[in-house]
């Protein structure tokens, strides 16, 4: 059974779709990783609200701490904010390239095709691009993308004239993506967090604790298809739920009682973030204890640091987590789990919730303990917690170094 | 190799326990300091509409405030009918410090009787407002009788929320404080009431009264005298008390709400200072407002 499975896997490691993700995502590997360096040094150390510029003031004995702001924001956009665009350029040209056919032009016309699809005019005429699509839209792009290849590796296998042969693939190329771009106006018109705020609200404790589970168990999910889920990466604090529980927490001088206990703040944030979605640091620490496997060692040591900020893109890319069918589960279920957990405390008044405001980047197992002004229940249950996750990925790494080794990968030692 | 582990683990574990001091002295300051200002972020504007008005009266002047406004006001409605149920629509969206709620009422006529009764509906829409939200300040905006409703509920309800929840700014816009008598000399029921109870209202409170002329003595409807009669309960009262008169287009009573005049003025007077775009989603700002 066990072996069937392994073979499987293998099997579809080997195939050619597979192998041009794969490619384009050690391609977007080192972009990622020096991305989300540059993403925590802005936002957690010289951002004046992130978590270390709060801490330790780093803000106001930083010499050109500005300037140096100012350049990581630039890198951040320019890499993990527009991934999506590095990665249709990728799959296109990767997916030529498994076909023997010439990557660049199909690249070129995935690009092509991912600025139209993400393209929003302004009034100004500068360049604009959909949030959605370039920062969360990495699914997209790749489908985009890979479309792009295999059009370009069919028309070049066509029997038609030379001078059409490029003429045509852009032209439909561009035509499609216009369409789609128009299209793609009304999905970025749904307001989702919102309407997650709101329900938690208007429900009874019971029915949001169902729900904030049930969406965070989706955001995970659609973060291992690269694409944004219903609840951002940091707590927020200014959702109406969280305001509430802000505020009643101010006035009893503690957060033991608040009207919602049960929102993405108090669960998710709180406990089954850890290290970015689906907890990932416990995966780093099963990998630097459990895998024998040195390329996922050295992705992992990379990640530490951006991860104890809560930046998971590396680990995501570079195992690579994101479509691993192996990390699926433990992926899903650790944060399910901790988020269950955490509620069965709450719920029998084991600890408070967390209701104070917690600086944006906080590590994960620190935003609870911050939350409920220093409890150490809290930051005892996070740390249990992140044991038990350790535990639940182990078998995972440990399977995931077996199908290495069975699929052949003698380049990836 | 081995001693190499243990030297990342000793200064793994001493890393976590100086950020885990460090947040917690953090954590404790911040608390302390935010329990201190108390001020809570989210500061509504509640609008009370005049008689014969539905929920629906502010539209166009809630449009008209969020236009070119990167960070709209959610409209939220409240309908209260005779038997004491709040009807609820629209939601706050995320990141609005700043909703605009609109209390209305399902018996909304014309009257002093019915000005009581829609004081104490108010009150009950009030208090679902403060649970639910848990703000604790806000500003507050009457068309025509909702000023008069207003009135009467900051000096019959409001004492039991003042400790609570502070009242910044109040304008009301043609509120006819004598209803249609043009002269204070002859005093409706409802004003020497008013008059009688003006130490309740309180004395923090900054109050915008605005009146529209379309002749030189009235808005069409409301006498200007009416309006101005509003000095005998606030002035000497409140912190501050301003009239203002607006004349041109949209001048009449019943355009008053989407006067671009009056407009600014509630952009000017009566709405918190923008506030800047926050940075990322996830940024929070912690330097007390």
């Amino acid at each position: 059974m066990v072996t069937r499975l392994l073979n499987s896997f293998a099997q579809i490691r080997n195939t050619k779709v597979a192998s041009a993700v794969r490619n384009t995502l050690t391609l977007l590997f080192p972009i990622m990783l020096l991305g989300s360096f540059a993403d925590v040094i802005k936002f957690a150390f010289l951002t004046k609200t992130g978590y270390m510029a709060q801490m330790f003031g780093i803000t106001s004995w930083l010499p050109y701490s500005r300037e140096l702001g100012w350049v990581m924001e630039v890198i951040f956009h320019c890499t993990i904010d527009m991934i999506a665009l590095y990665a249709a350029y990728g799959i296109a040209y990767f997916t030529a390239k498994e076909y023997k056919k010439d990557g660049g032009s199909a690249g070129a016309i995935g690009l092509l095709s991912f600025l139209i699809i993400s393209y929003q005019p302004t009034e100004d005429g500068l360049p604009n691009f959909s949030r959605f699509f370039m920062s969360q839209g990495m699914l997209i792009a790749l489908i985009i993308g890979y479309l792009c290849g295999r059009l370009w590796v069919s028309f070049d296998n066509s029997k038609i004239q030379q001078r059409y042969k490029i003429i045509i693939p852009v032209l439909i190329v561009l035509l499609v993506s216009a369409i789609l771009n128009l299209a793609g106006l009304f999905v970025v018109k749904l307001e989702i967090p919102t309407y997650v705020a709101s329900f938690v609200t208007e429900h009874s404790p019971f029915n949001s604790l169902v729900y904030v589970l049930g969406m965070g168990f989706l955001t995970d999910l659609l973060s291992w298809m690269a694409v944004g889920g219903p609840f951002s990466n940091n707590p927020t604090f200014n959702d109406a739920p969280s305001m509430a529980n802000m505020n009643a927490a101010l006035k009893a001088g503690s957060s033991w009682n608040v009207p919602y206990k049960f929102t993405d703040t108090t669960l998710f944030h709180s406990f089954a973030n850890f290290g970015g979605s689906g907890v990932m640091i416990a995966l780093i620490i099963a990998i630097l204890i459990f895998s024998k496997k040195n390329r996922n060692r050295n992705v992992a040591k990379w990640s530490i640091f951006p991860a104890v900020f809560n930046s998971h893109y590396s680990m995501m890319l570079g195992i690579p987590v994101l479509f691993n069918p192996v990390f699926l589960v433990p992926f899903l279920i650790t944060p399910l789990f901790n988020m269950i957990v955490a509620a069965i405390f709450i719920l029998l008044h084991w600890m408070p919730v967390a209701a104070y405001p917690v600086p944006s980047g906080a590590p994960g197992p620190l935003i609870a303990f911050i939350g409920t002004n220093g409890n150490w229940i809290t930051l005892a249950l996070g740390a249990i917690l992140l044991v038990l996750d350790v535990l639940i990925y182990m078998p995972f790494v440990k399977l995931s170094d077996r199908i290495s080794q069975k699929a052949g990968d003698i380049n990836e030692n | 190799m081995k001693i190499n582990h243990w030297f990342w683990t000793i200064l793994g574990i001493a890393l976590s326990v100086t950020l885990i001091f460090v947040s917690l002295n953090w954590s404790h300051q911040n608390t302390t300091e935010l329990a201190k200002i108390h001020n809570s972020k989210l500061s509504p504007v509640i609008m009370i509409p005049g008689s014969s008005a539905s929920v629906n009266r502010f539209d166009t002047l809630v449009d008209k405030l969020n236009k070119n406004n990167k960070h709209p006001h959610s409209l939220i409605k409240i309908r209260v009918t005779t038997d004491d149920k709040l009807h609820i629509s629209g939601r706050l969206r995320r990141g609005d410090n700043e909703p605009v709620i609109v209390v209305g009422f399902e018996n909304n006529h014309d009257g002093y009787d019915n000005i009581k009764k829609q004081a104490k509906w108010f009150n009950t829409a009030f208090k679902f407002l403060t649970r639910q939200y848990n703000f604790n300040n806000f500003k507050a905006i009457g068309h025509s009788n909702g000023g008069l409703i207003y009135t009467a509920f900051l000096e019959n309800y409001y004492s039991e929320y003042s400790e609570q929840v502070k009242i910044k700014q109040l304008m009301t816009i043609g509120s006819p404080y004598n209803f249609n008598e043009k002269s204070v000399r002859h005093k409706t029921q409802m004003l020497s009431d008013f008059i009688d109870d003006r130490d309740k209202i309180p004395s923090s409170l900054s109050v915008y009264s605005v009146a529209g002329t379309e002749t030189y003595n009235s808005d069409g409807l409301v006498p200007l005298g009416s309006v101005m009669a509003g000095k005998y309960i606030y002035q000497g009262q409140v912190k501050h008390f301003t009239s203002i008169s607006v004349s041109g287009s949209d001048a009449q009573h019943s355009d008053l709400p989407q006067n671009d005049q009056i407009i600014d003025l509630i952009n000017r007077y009566i709405l918190d200072p923008k506030q800047r775009p926050q940075q990322r989603q996830g940024a929070i700002s912690l330097d007390g407002q």
